[in-house]
């Protein structure tokens, strides 16, 4: 009777331990979770760097928007710049692209935008509040959001294809 | 101008540090503080919002701020922020539901542990009062020597 308990207790330890060990497997520690995928975009109220106007994301409602967080500072946004301004050129009459400025300056990023270029409105996140509301984690990270205002995905790291980018795209133009 | 050219060529190349918001008044800048503490920066490794030099965990403690002086309380200022990155935000795991398995498992496995111990020091006990079983041929030595 006694062995039948221990042998009991020792079989839930170690399946316990099984499950904790197998859930965590395969996964990348430093991946900071992500769960606001399915659920409303938070509105937002900053300005164009371009001409100080003050953009809300409700002024798209019914568009399907993409919004980029960037920086100057950060190597593989530059990188990424590019890709988003060739498919922003490709998709701009469907889809809303909106740019977020993280942790930067107005001078820097004004410097950065009149070198390389611009195709879609930038906008000034000055204390971070709509990067802090996204749940932001580094950049550069785009937020896909659908025609009904809902966060369908976040990509958390630069695209560097535009193939790829079109592919996740049309998930939020369907 | 050597320092001067060296930091005009740094700042083209990092974050520019930003300034947090002024603090509350000392009762709710104290509860801020101590609600930072227990909340995961999400641009670092392993570091509170409160103890953390990075601008993104310094907007993030303004947001606690924010939250602070709407009267939220302290699990309504968690839920937002595991709303967005889950309970891996927290510090420490909460005390309910799954999350109590982390606090109970240990305790639990040290009482089953001392139960394992304690059992097995009271074995050699047991068997030490067990006779031994008869042997015929033991009894008839025994009735040799004695002769």
């Amino acid at each position: 009777m006694k062995r039948g308990i221990a042998v009991t207790v020792s079989l839930v330890l170690v399946a316990g331990l099984i499950f904790i060990l197998g859930n965590a497997f395969g996964k990348d520690p430093h991946e900071v979770p992500f769960k606001l995928a399915g659920k409303p975009a938070p509105n937002f109220h900053i300005k164009r760097l371009d001409n100080d106007q003050v953009v809300s994301l409700s002024d798209y409602a019914g568009k399907p928007v993409v919004l980029n967080f960037w920086a100057t500072w950060c190597g593989p946004c530059k990188y990424e710049h590019p890709v988003l301004d060739a498919v922003s050129k490709e998709y701009g009459d469907r889809v809303v692209f909106l740019g977020i400025v993280f942790e930067d300056t107005e001078s820097n990023t004004k410097s950065f935008l009149r070198e390389n270029g611009w195709n879609f409105p930038q906008l000034f996140d000055p204390k971070s509040t709509v990067a802090v509301d996204y749940g932001v984690s580094g950049v550069p990270e785009t937020y896909f959001i659908s025609r009904s205002g809902i966060i369908v995905k976040k990509y958390p790291a630069p695209f560097t294809d535009p193939e790829k980018f079109s592919t996740e795209l049309e998930e939020i133009l369907r | 101008m050597i320092a001067l050219m060296l930091s005009l060529v740094l700042a083209q190349g990092y974050a520019p540090p930003r300034q947090g918001q002024d603090p509350l008044d000392a009762a709710r800048e104290e509860r801020v503080q101590r609600v930072g503490k227990l909340l995961r920066c999400a641009v670092c490794q392993g570091v509170s919002i409160a103890d953390s030099p990075a601008s993104m965990a310094r907007a993030q403690l303004d947001k606690v701020r924010e939250l602070v002086a709407a009267g939220k309380t302290d699990d309504e200022i968690f839920d937002y922020f595991v709303d967005r990155y889950g309970e891996w935000a927290l510090m420490e795991p909460r005390k309910s539901g799954v999350a109590l398995a982390v606090w109970v498992a240990p305790l639990l496995l040290l009482v089953i542990g001392l139960f394992v111990v304690l059992n097995s020091f009271k074995k050699p006990t047991a068997t030490a009062q067990i006779e031994a079983p008869a042997d015929d041929f033991l009894d008839q030595v025994r009735k040799d020597l004695e002769k």
